[in-house]
């Protein structure tokens, strides 16, 4: 496994743990009194940072974990090579498109909720729904073109 | 994404030029192993800086390590 593709591993966990920790709270609330748009706000907030910080955060911590393994198993102070070449370029890329088309599907399926007469929270639901839907299906697409080749 | 249709000799050239690994050469050329595993195995096209790269590495000129095989094209060609 190569350093993108565990780094691509990382991103698509923390992803995973994400959309988890959003759909049990929106699921919660809208048992509990419906959407409620001060809690859906903060709820929104909350898992947009996260989704940056976090992942910022463990890209370092990917690169600062790996950086031990490979000394250790080595036994030197060299580092590990972190480079992306053309290939990793161009699956990134192949990556970006999957999550691109997935997102856009998304943006347009909340846009239907309007046609069924649902109110504008559901369709701001649904967006940060996809849009984090959209990362792991560009992970699983970027790690699926890394395990067969290309 | 198939096969890719063009063929290398780059497994036979390694062979020729003291074994040498696919870490040696992914790290003469600035790859990942990976890539050149890709690579050899056609499964990946490599650019034709990248191309150009390797068959410096090897010394020889680019068609004695790549080489194109695509029956439909040849034969619209005729």
């Amino acid at each position: 496994m190569s350093y993108q593709e565990k780094n691509t591993t990382v991103s698509l966990i923390t992803y995973i743990l994400i959309l988890g920790f959003y759909l049990v709270n929106l699921f919660q609330m809208y048992r509990e009194e419906g959407l409620v748009s001060t809690r859906l706000f903060s709820l929104w907030a909350i898992v947009i940072i996260a989704a940056i910080l976090v992942n910022i955060f463990a890209s370092i911590l990917t690169n600062i974990v790996l950086s031990i393994v490979h000394a250790i198993k080595t036994k030197t102070n060299e580092s590990e090579r972190f480079i992306a070449d053309e290939r990793d370029k161009l699956i990134e890329l192949k990556g970006v498109k999957a999550s691109y088309i997935t997102f856009s599907i998304g943006v347009l399926l909340a846009m239907l909720t309007f046609v069924f007469g649902q109110p504008p929270l559901v369709m701001f639901s649904l967006i940060i729904f996809f849009s984090i839907a959209a990362e792991i299906i560009g992970d699983i697409s970027q790690i699926y073109l890394y395990r067969r080749g290309f | 994404m198939g096969k890719s249709q063009v063929r290398n000799n780059i497994r036979k050239l390694r062979f020729h030029h003291n074994e040498m690994t696919q870490e040696q050469l992914a790290e003469k050329v600035g790859v990942t192993r990976q890539t050149i595993i890709a690579i050899e195995s056609a499964k990946y096209s490599p650019s034709l800086e990248l191309a150009f790269r390797i068959a410096f590495v090897f010394g020889v000129p680019l068609e004695e390590v790549f080489s194109f095989e695509d029956k439909n094209f040849m034969n619209t060609k005729e």
